[in-house]
């Protein structure tokens, strides 16, 4: 189909569809008045699963597999896990006894005893952009132990460790740089994160050996390699938890997780999505009967000035791209105006809710995709519509269309 | 005209022989039967009868927009110079496009009523087929809006025009594209008298003046009596119990 010819069509449509505004407004009237609710509907379903799901998988807390008792983990168990694809972090973890130090700051007068928490590039529980101790001497305090020591970023602090060794009563120090303060979720009580080096030293200090990197006298570390007793372990999302304990219990480990709590939300999620879909079907349904309906009757009532089309010599497949053009155009203007009130009821659905939410969160939502997706659908439908009935009046002959009254 | 009849073998435009077009509805059927038709290149030819002769029928084969049941030859010479072309075999060929594309070049309809685009100025709706064909204003438009009295209203909208006043511009239309031939069906049929002959004078006037064959079918003959059309004989009688109507033209 020559360009021309394409215009000749696009020129009449429009001209016809402007002419008849009034029916092309309702036309365009009725499309978004069935199609914007749906949006609601799919926007809520977007905004309120998807806030939920978001809570889960955020919560680094969902993702640990914490081992029960203590074990013997070597650097190549280590190794192996890191490997593995659905573990996002694993780090040792030394007695838990052990990992412990006291600060002391300039602006505080009290020593605060914090635990050490081991960590490293990728923790979960520090947020992403967060600086990382890399260093020994490099802590990220936890928000509490921050406010107890009344540090901020970039101060430093004396962390201390006392043993009793060879008979005599030690306490060494070492100056610590506060490169970063975690935010309140990550860690309650009073911590210290700290690179593996640092909370090494700790336990080899207490243990009577020597931590040279740190100068501390002692005696020397057992031959071979050092085993750990524990770890932190996150699996890299919350549908990986389940395998990874399954597949650690099976090594004869005891490990808790909140696979329990995950289950839950994710068969509440899958149930919520079944009956989301069921009424998204139905309303797709009903929306595709209706504006299926519309637009055949429409061609319907435009057989005659089809024929007349005709008449002046339009070929059939002309005539078949007349309909299809004003449906375009009413699916067109119909998203347009949906898309409208959805945004405006998007905007005070999430207003009215404003106070029950976390910053960043709503209840609806839709993404451009969403948006793309709708009027995809609409354009899909109405064309489809419209050249059937253009169609179908196009294969009548022209003289049987022109003789109607 | 006289002149084309006394030449020892007109050019035709229309030859039809063996034409039946045959509709069924509930209880009763109409055949139109067309043992042999001729008609020469600028003619004038009127189709008189009453209505439901199949008029109409016979018209719309002959504008190629109505297949006709059978036919044993159907040839349509496009224009002067051009050999005739074998219209039932496209009908047979379904090439419905090719016979749109022949209509929107060769040929100009005048509906009974309406026919004009409602939401085209007058004047586009003049120039609907010129402009489908590519053709440049040379000022036939405006010349026959001239004759036809309707250059005060190019600009509107049909609906605010008089009936009388969309016909002028239904013919106009018609004629816009100068065609080979044009068909009207009852042009003037929801005129008063005295604007029906006057139109209808108009329109005689317009295509002899362009040259253009012309088929007007009429209710009355008393009115175009007097402008020179050939008149085609038919006769329409009851068969069977009055189940089928059968009409049979000549000329």
């Amino acid at each position: 189909m020559p360009v021309k010819r394409i215009f000749d069509v696009l020129r009449l449509a429009l001209r016809d569809y402007s002419h008849e505004w009034e029916m092309s407004g309702c036309f365009v009237l009725a499309l978004a008045a069935v199609l914007a609710p749906m949006m609601v509907l799919f926007g809520l379903k977007v905004g309120v699963v998807g806030s939920m799901v978001e809570g889960l998988v955020e919560e680094p807390r969902n993702r640990e597999v914490r081992a029960v008792g203590s074990g013997h983990f070597g650097p190549d168990w280590f190794q192996a896990m890191r490997e593995r694809p659905d573990v996002a972090f694993v780090v040792p973890r030394t007695r838990s006894l052990a990992a412990t130090i006291q600060l002391k700051s300039r602006t505080a007068r009290r020593i605060l005893p914090v635990e050490l928490i081991p960590s490293g590039e990728g923790d979960p529980l520090l947020s992403r952009g967060s600086r990382i101790p890399t260093q020994p001497t490099e802590i990220v305090l936890s928000d509490s132990a921050a406010r107890r020591l009344k540090v901020k970023a970039g101060d430093k602090v004396d962390g201390s460790l006392a043993r009793r060794f060879q008979g005599r009563n030690e306490r060494v120090h070492v100056e610590l740089t506060v490169i970063a303060v975690a935010r309140p979720a990550a860690f309650s009580r009073e911590g210290a994160f700290a690179a593996p080096a640092l909370v090494v030293a700790a336990e080899d200090f207490r243990d009577g050996r020597a931590a040279t990197e740190f100068g501390w006298e002692g005696q020397a570390s057992p031959e071979g390699p050092r085993t750990f007793p524990g770890f932190r372990l996150y699996a890299r999302s919350i549908y990986d938890v389940a395998a990874l304990r399954d597949s650690l219990t099976a090594e004869g480990m005891d490990v808790r997780t909140q696979a329990g709590d995950i289950d839950r939300v994710q068969s509440m999620e899958r149930n919520l999505t079944a009956v989301f879909w069921t009424i998204a079907v139905i309303g797709l349904l009903g929306f595709s009967f209706s504006l299926g309906a519309s637009l055949w009757a429409n061609v319907d009532r435009k057989r005659r000035e089809l024929s007349v089309l005709r008449l002046v010599g339009f070929r059939t497949g002309d005539i078949v791209w007349f309909p299809v053009l004003q449906a375009l155009f009413t699916a067109l203007l119909g998203w347009g105006v949906a898309s409208l009130v959805y945004l405006g009821v998007e905007q005070s659905i999430n207003r009215m809710l404003a106070s029950q939410l976390q910053q960043g969160q709503s209840v609806c939502l839709l993404l451009p995709e969403h948006f793309m997706v709708a009027v995809v659908f609409t354009v899909g439908s109405a064309v489809v519509a419209a050249g059937l009935g253009g169609f179908r009046a196009a294969r009548i002959e022209p003289s049987d269309g022109l003789r109607e009254i | 005209m006289e002149q084309e009849h006394s030449t020892a073998s007109p050019v035709l435009i229309y030859h039809l022989r063996g034409v039946v077009k045959t509709r069924e509805a509930k209880g009763s059927a109409f055949r139109l039967v067309v043992p042999s038709l001729q008609i020469a290149l600028g003619e004038k030819i009127a189709l008189i009868g009453q209505s439901g002769c199949g008029k109409s029928t016979l018209l719309d084969i002959l504008a190629l927009i109505l297949r006709p049941t059978e036919s044993a030859a159907f040839r349509f010479r496009p224009e002067p110079g051009a050999s005739p072309l074998d219209i039932s075999k496209y009908w047979k060929g379904k090439k419905l496009n090719w016979l749109g594309d022949l209509r929107k070049q060769r040929m100009g309809y005048v509906m009974q009523t309406g026919g004009l685009l409602p939401y085209l100025s007058v004047r586009e709706n003049m120039t609907l087929s010129r402009r489908l064909l590519g053709m440049r204003d040379d000022g036939t438009v405006d010349s026959l809006a001239k004759a036809l009295g309707i250059h005060r209203h190019m600009e509107r909208l049909p609906g605010l025009l008089s009936v009388g006043e969309r016909q002028r511009v239904a013919i106009a239309r018609a004629l816009a594209h100068r065609p080979s031939i044009v068909i009207a069906d009852e042009p003037t049929a929801p005129l008063d008298p005295i604007s029906a002959k006057k139109i209808m004078a108009i329109f005689m006037e317009l295509v002899e003046q362009m040259n253009i064959t012309v088929i007007v079918a009429s209710h009355d003959w008393k009115h175009i009596q007097r402008l020179g059309l050939r008149r085609l004989a038919h006769h329409t009688h009851q068969k069977q119990d009055g189940a089928i109507t059968e009409t049979t033209v000549t000329g």
